[in-house]
């Protein structure tokens, strides 16, 4: 769909403004895209964090564990170094704390291309709807100077 | 009068036309949709696929049912998996091939409602001249 300005110019009032709205319309569901990437990396930064925090305390260290957000009961660290890692679609696998770890890592790296990636398509999309929309008011202008 | 009753009933079958379009174009976001869904889930079921094949034969694999962990064996995970992938991805396929259809519908009647308006117009204009 990408189109250079040579081609825009060939185009008609009509078929300028659906390719506007078209651009507009990919742009905005792709920034929707990112956000919500943005969210993975930040809750997949915490696990990572929350690993490494765990990873520092020594065996039978008491605890406070929440069970609401204002409850919480007293328990002892039992074993710090499994973890279960939920992959998604309802399976869990048992890792150690360093291999739970590197899963997070290996999640945000991937996000973070998938990030980059996409950024790449939205601002190339942007650019085609802005063209879209400048020759747009230029044709507008010229018909209504003709008339 | 025989251009009038003419035009009445162009203009019926132009509605009887564009509501034919309309349930085409439903249908159409519809196959979007689910096929939106679909392709999120196939995603999510491959990175499961690539993390179970990353693990060693003795790891520990569970499945959530309902509210409990059950613990499963990774080659059946796999297994179960890998299949539940090829049902997405024929499923994908076939929305494909009834979207390209409906696709085909969708044109064929827009060009039908086209050619009514037209003949509209010019009934409308030979009228307006008489």
């Amino acid at each position: 769909m990408a189109m250079r300005a040579s081609e825009m110019e060939k185009l008609n009032v009509e078929q300028l403004k659906a390719l506007k709205e078209q651009s507009e319309m990919e742009v905005n569901v792709l920034q929707d895209s990112l956000s919500k990437i943005k969210t993975a990396v930040t809750r997949l930064d915490i696990a990572s964090n929350a690993l490494l925090d765990l990873s520092l305390r020594p065996q039978g260290k008491k605890m406070l564990v929440p069970l609401t957000a204002s409850l919480y009961v007293s328990g002892t660290l039992e074993d710090a170094d499994r973890v279960l890692v939920d992959v998604g679609t309802g399976y869990f696998i048992e890792k150690t704390t360093a291999e739970g770890k590197d899963y997070c890592d290996r999640k945000i790296s991937l996000l973070k291309s998938n990030y980059d990636e996409l950024m790449e398509v939205a601002s190339k999309r942007k650019i085609t709807g802005d063209e879209a929309g400048a020759i747009l008011q230029a044709k507008l202008r010229q018909s209504t100077a003709t008339t | 009068m025989g251009s009038s009753t003419a035009l009445k009933e162009l203009q019926r079958d132009l509605e009887v036309q564009a509501n034919v379009l309309s349930k085409l174009q439903k249908e159409i976001s519809k196959n979007h949709q689910v096929r939106k869904q679909y392709t999120i889930q196939l995603g999510e079921n491959e990175l499961v696929l690539k993390e179970l094949d990353l693990l060693k034969e003795d790891a520990n694999v569970y499945k959530l049912i309902g509210p409990v962990l059950v613990k499963q064996d990774l080659a059946e995970a796999n297994a179960n998996v890998r299949k539940r992938i090829e049902y997405i991805s024929a499923e994908l396929k076939r929305l494909d091939g009834s979207l390209q259809d409906l696709e085909d519908q969708q044109n064929s009647k827009k060009s039908a409602v086209m050619k009514i308006q037209q003949k509209i117009q010019t009934l409308q204009a030979g009228k307006a001249k008489s």
